[in-house]
């Protein structure tokens, strides 16, 4: 039963975080480009935030069975998985109080007068989503190594 | 996401994956029902919160859709009260006794009227 849970814990990451990433990633280039007033990269931008928007709530899976997971083999109180537990909590309180509500903010802008929005938020919302894509890394990468892990799965 | 149909299927699974969880308890207590159907369970109720706190400002509908295993369906309760009810069939024909709707647009599936017309 580990290994289904691990399976989905697994499949859950790739496929609604990978997403996230990557959107949230082409974001500010493409709200650059849409100031410019093309209403194309201006659909463009909706449907990236839309993507950024639901996959982050199936996202809500990975962490879920990612417990499961930890459960089922024991390892709950290990100190590689409270660093990883402690690094997704900021990653995903960065992307729902940092990230979404800031395109958002600037999705609104853009749709109403492009040419005056404020140059400097698409370089801010860049930064935040960097710091989103490290603490990801970060994780996933203590997932790979656990340090101090015993267990063979 | 975010539409009612998705709120729908998250208090369905938030129940019914409930619902198997205490069956499994009270009858063959078997281990890897419990052990999967667990986090389903966990999934459709943070599902079911995230909805309805993107979906509604008001308070009472957060707060039910806060409460363990019935969330969801309180929540359905709460946003679409008249939508439970069977909607009109498409090809019935309007009745001309009937007042060209002030409230509602004619067709919209969320606001079937209470008093069907005679």
């Amino acid at each position: 039963m580990t290994k289904f849970l691990l399976a989905v814990h697994v499949l859950a990451a790739i496929i609604a975080i990978g997403p996230v990433t990557v959107a949230a990633s082409m974001f500010p280039a493409v709200a650059r480009r849409a100031a410019s007033g093309s209403p194309r990269e201006l659909t463009v931008l909706r449907t990236l935030h839309r993507i950024c928007r639901v996959y982050a709530t199936v996202g809500i899976v990975v962490p879920v069975f990612g417990l499961a997971t930890a459960s089922s083999l024991g390892v709950l109180g290990d100190a590689w998985l409270i660093a990883s537990m402690a690094l997704t909590a900021c990653a995903a309180a960065v992307l729902v109080l940092l990230v979404l509500p800031r395109q958002e903010t600037l999705l609104g802008g853009l749709a109403k007068q492009p040419a005056e929005h404020d140059t400097r938020m698409p370089a801010r919302l860049a930064m935040y989503t960097g710091m989103f894509n490290v603490l990801w890394a970060v994780v996933t990468v203590l997932m790979i190594v656990r340090p101090g892990s015993t267990t063979g799965v | 996401m975010g539409s009612p149909q998705t709120l729908r299927v998250a208090a369905a699974a938030e129940a019914g994956s409930l619902a198997v969880l205490l069956l499994n308890l009270v009858t063959v207590h078997w281990e890897p029902v419990s052990s999967v159907t667990g986090p389903v369970h966990g999934c459709a109720y943070l599902f079911v919160v995230v909805l309805a706190f993107r979906s509604d400002r008001r308070a009472a509908t957060r707060i039910a859709s806060l409460v363990p295993g019935i969330g969801g369906l309180l929540v359905l309760r709460t946003v679409e009260p008249r939508s439970r009810r069977p909607a009109e069939p498409a090809s019935s024909p309007t009745p001309p006794s009937e007042p060209s709707g002030s409230r509602r647009p004619r067709g919209s599936r969320w606001c079937v009227p209470r008093v069907p017309p005679a």
